[in-house]
């Protein structure tokens, strides 16, 4: 049989790119917020001036862990299609508060990778590219699961 | 199994020649940074002990009201629960903004004039206390007038009316802001233990701020 869209080697490499980039971006974007105290991205959050303070200490405390998980479960593959949905909503949900701050001219950094990068035209559209890859790869695992599916039924019929 | 097995293969592959990578072009960047971080002080336009275990510095325009919030709601509580206890020793370097500012430089000269008197402190609450009123008119004159003796206020007086001297101050401390960089006022950068943190601009409150030093205190 031959090798459905979603599952040529070409698809799998593209898939595999994608899935190890954005987890590197995400272990990345992790350790840098880790690797300095908590308080600071507590700042960088602080200035998208959205949150009220407890929430904005729990995000600075909880979202660079996640970043961490997310990171490395794109790297393994596991579940992807769970967690690539779960990169999606996290880099959408960036996305939009990043837009909000750059159209309000808050003049402020981006947060993403540790401070000194200002909030800026090439970092929304970096985070947009961000955007497209994860969501592009949420629908290909989606894909690929419900083709993989179909062959075994259709093996077994 | 075996395909799960494969695709952490592949994941870990791709992933080291990535990391490889973004720690040749990391290290490059984090030596850049260590070359321009601004470190020396300024004795008569800082508070506290040199010995102190943090190093607070504040990159302010007078005339910017990001500034004066940050003077008046974070720099004043810091000042009183952590400078005035030997814990942080806080420098006021000048950064005006000329362009959109257009009496920034002058307001940094009056309080540069004041610290060469060891008023600068005083002179600075004042000068930001009424930021609205000599920013419509330029008369910061008023402003400073109003917290020296008529002594004080004739030398500073006679410093403002020949600037060189001040302006040479103000410009280092220009220079030296360029360097980190600073890209808007207020810029925080705090060191501890020959380690920089620059702070995100926009975002610091007393707080959050109380909160990192207590951290790096403990540290």
């Amino acid at each position: 049989m031959a090798p459905s869209k979603f599952d040529s080697r070409a698809a799998r490499m593209l898939m595999l790119l994608g899935r190890v980039g954005l987890g590197a971006v995400f272990l990345y974007a992790a350790y840098t917020k880790l690797r300095v105290p908590w308080a600071i991205f507590a700042m960088s959050i602080n200035s998208y001036q959205i949150l009220p303070e407890p929430l904005v200490i729990f995000i600075a405390r909880v979202l660079p862990w996640l970043e961490l998980v997310l990171g490395a479960l794109l790297i393994v593959g596991w579940q992807l299609r769970y967690v690539a949905t779960a990169t999606s909503a996290l880099l959408l949900g960036f996305f939009v508060i990043m837009l909000r701050a750059y159209f309000k001219g808050l003049g402020i950094d981006c947060g993403c990778f540790g401070v000194g990068e200002a909030l800026s035209a090439q970092t929304l559209a970096r985070d947009g590219i961000l955007v497209a890859v994860s969501l592009a790869l949420t629908v290909a695992a989606f894909l690929r699961e419900r083709n993989s599916k179909l062959e075994i039924r259709s093996s077994t019929a | 199994m075996r395909q799960f097995g494969r695709n952490v293969a592949h994941g870990v592959a791709v992933l080291a020649l990535v990391l490889v990578g973004s720690a040749q072009a990391a290290q490059a960047q984090s030596g850049a940074k260590a070359a321009t971080t601004a470190t020396d002080p300024a004795p008569v336009k800082a508070l506290g002990s040199k010995t102190a275990p943090i190093t607070v510095e504040v990159f302010s325009d007078f005339q910017c009201p990001g500034c004066k919030s940050l003077y008046e709601q974070t720099l004043r509580p810091l000042i009183e629960n952590y400078v005035l206890t030997g814990q942080v020793y806080l420098i006021h370097r000048d950064f005006p903004l000329e362009q959109t500012h257009r009496y920034a430089r002058l307001a940094a000269r009056y309080a540069n004039a004041a610290a060469r008197l060891g008023k600068f402190e005083r002179v600075a609450t004042a000068i930001y206390a009424r930021q609205q009123d000599w920013s419509v008119d330029g008369n910061v004159d008023a402003a400073v007038a109003s917290v020296l003796t008529p002594a004080e206020m004739k030398k500073v007086r006679e410093w403002v009316a020949q600037p060189a001297q001040l302006d040479l101050s103000i410009d280092q401390d220009v220079r030296l802001g360029g360097r980190v960089p600073v890209r808007s006022t207020p810029t925080m950068i705090v060191t501890h233990r020959g380690t920089t943190y620059p702070l995100p601009p926009g975002g610091v409150n007393y707080s959050l701020l109380r909160q990192f030093l207590e951290e790096l205190l403990r540290r």
